[in-house]
């Protein structure tokens, strides 16, 4: 099914180079050129014999090693969409370069074509941080809006201060080593009892 | 901000202009129609809502990026607390999926008591649907009505599991505990007593003249719109389309299992309103007292553990698995690279795509329309967070 799809796609929309990625192991997918996405969706929904009519959830992955053969980091952006009345479901791949928190990497917003994107690409842009170009209110939805990084990337460390509270306080700090409440009183006692003894004994010794 | 000034006119002599502007207000987070911390800024003109902006994220708990650092077993108690209301379906999708890359075989007797325990889920979900949805509109008994019935099965999970929200049951191969022939005796002597139940509350409740006028032809979302905003679940259901993740796509045993799909015609008002939704999970819990019928028939003896290695490590790859939920089409995206530790685990949430519906259904309803709206839609913000 993927690879009739892929010579679908390339035969129908130009540049698009899709690729059917046939996977022994989990599901298979269709990996196509990131900037035709747009003409991608549109030709999916619109065809007779497809008719991709539902968006399900876009969800993007950091690999900052990147996948395969390439050596530099990309971000692989999975677009699940299903065809409700054939009852068939497709991964649309597209894939594209990291960037850093000042310059995101670009795409097409396919707002047009499903309104479930809307949201879901406001998920997308808040956690893995891509920007979509064309989205009518491109803003963090799950995180505050003036929250500063994008959390689900490989490297990210979460900001020291946020309007002058601290973020992860030391004193809040999961530590292995310490002990909860009624134990830590409790090796108190044992460690007052004992120094107290050893003061004793010293003390019966000397006199 | 848009304002209109109206020229009064009182015994022939010209009054002040009135000024009237939208007044924008909000709605929650703490609120107590809002099944919890959503916060949905409307802008009223009156009583009538003219925009509707939802804002979440109070309830957001960094379920994603925790799945990447525990080990694939540790992440179960993380899905339950997603759906905290349907809890047994959220970690069995997630199982699923897991087993699905893996390819382990799970025995029968797991499987009679997945599905027996998911839908007994499944009708707890949708008693406390039935009762907070009368509570919104006014009408306190009833919710304690659905809460005794509730009682018996949350006594049952604890029986099973230890504990009667959040269960950890469900485990990758299997279950984790055995159900005994008395328990499973019990689960019938509450079958054949909850049908009659729901009778009553059809009578007192589902053709009540006030509840109709409520929620009747209020908050209709078409066909169209569902697909387009990708609503699946009892709103799917109550716009008319048969589609239910247990037929079309089956998972598990549901194959074997005979039963029906409810889908609302339009029976007091138009088709897609809130008394379509209302009368599609109603007739849902039947369909799945059926279903628990013949899980009870048929359960075989057996094992309850398949064969699962000490330490679990996925093959390279990715995988996307959809369940049935109370609430929607849960789905579950796992990309795994080889190691003990997903590299990435993406939940769908049936709720989150449902509160994005809210701002184009809203324009035009009474404020009171509009918390009936909300209730029918049916969302656990835990869901929608994550």
């Amino acid at each position: 099914m993927h690879k009739e799809i892929a010579d679908f796609l390339n035969q129908k929309v130009s540049g698009a180079e899709a690729k059917a990625l046939e996977a022994e192991v989990g599901q298979s997918s269709v990996v196509v050129k990131a900037e035709h996405i747009l003409k991608v969706c549109e030709a999916l929904k619109d065809s007779d014999e497809h008719q991709f009519n539902v968006l399900q959830v876009i969800s993007g992955v950091d690999f900052p090693e990147g996948i395969g053969e390439q050596k530099e980091g990309v971000i692989e952006v999975n677009y699940m969409i299903a065809s409700f009345i054939k009852n068939t479901e497709l991964i649309l791949k597209i894939r594209v370069p990291r960037g850093d928190d000042e310059n995101l990497p670009k795409v097409d917003s396919v707002c047009g074509v499903w309104k479930a994107a809307d949201w879901q690409e406001r998920e997308c842009y808040d956690l893995v941080g891509i920007d979509f170009i064309g989205h009518p209110d491109l803003r963090r939805i799950l995180n505050v809006y003036d929250w500063k990084g994008h959390p689900l990337r490989k490297d990210y460390v979460v900001q020291e201060t946020y309007q002058g509270m601290t973020v992860y306080p030391p004193d809040k700090r999961n530590d292995p080593e310490m002990a909860f409440v009624g134990e830590q009183n409790r090796l108190n006692d044992e460690a007052k009892a004992a120094a107290k003894k050893a003061k004793a004994e010293a003390k019966g010794e000397s006199s | 901000m848009d304002s209109t000034e109206n020229e009064t006119k009182v015994n022939g002599k010209d009054q002040e202009k009135v000024k009237s502007e939208l007044l924008t207000i909000n709605m929650g987070p703490q609120h107590p129609a809002t099944h919890g911390v959503l916060r949905v800024e409307i802008k009223t003109d009156s009583e009538i809502v003219s925009e509707a902006i939802p804002h979440i994220g109070y309830l957001h708990r960094c379920f994603e990026k925790h799945c990447e650092n525990i080990d694939y077993r540790g992440n179960l108690p993380f899905c339950d607390r997603m759906d905290y209301l349907a809890a047994m379906n959220m970690e069995l999708g997630y199982c699923l999926a897991v087993e699905k890359m893996i390819g382990t075989e799970v025995p029968r007797r797991a499987e009679y008591i997945r599905v027996m325990v998911s839908e007994l889920q499944r009708v707890a979900s949708h008693l406390l649907f039935f009762g907070t949805y009368a509570i919104d509109l006014g009408a306190f008994t009833p919710f304690l009505y659905a809460f005794q019935e509730r009682e018996t099965i949350l006594r049952l999970f604890e029986e099973l599991s230890g504990a009667r929200l959040l269960y950890n049951y469900v485990w990758i191969g299997g279950v984790w505990n055995d159900i005994k022939d008395e328990q499973l005796l019990r689960i019938k002597k509450f079958c054949d007593k909850m049908d009659g139940e729901l009778e009553k509350y059809w009578t007192l409740v589902g053709h009540n003249k006030i509840f109709v006028e409520r929620t009747a032809n209020v908050g209709i979302m078409d066909t169209e719109m569902c697909y387009n905003y990708g609503a699946t679940g009892p709103i799917l259901r109550g716009s008319g389309v048969e589609w239910d993740l247990r037929k079309k796509r089956p998972y598990s045993i549901y194959e074997e299992l005979d039963f029906e799909i409810p889908v609302g015609e339009g029976e007091k008002g138009t088709v897609g309103d809130c008394w379509d939704r209302f009368s599609v999970r109603m007739q849902e819990m039947k369909e799945s007292l059926k279903i628990i019928r013949q899980c009870l028939d048929g359960i075989e003896e057996g094992p309850i553990m398949g064969k699962v290695s000490k330490v679990l490590k996925l093959p390279k790859g990715e995988i996307y698995m959809r369940t049935e939920c109370p609430r929607g089409e849960l789905g579950y995206h796992i990309v795994s690279d080889g190691g003990k530790v997903p590299y990435r685990v993406k939940a769908k949430s049936s709720c989150f795509t449902h509160t994005s519906m809210l701002p184009e259904v809203a324009p035009g309803q009474l404020i009171a329309d509009f918390v009936a709206t909300i209730g029918s839609v049916d969302i656990v913000l835990g869901e929608v967070d994550r």
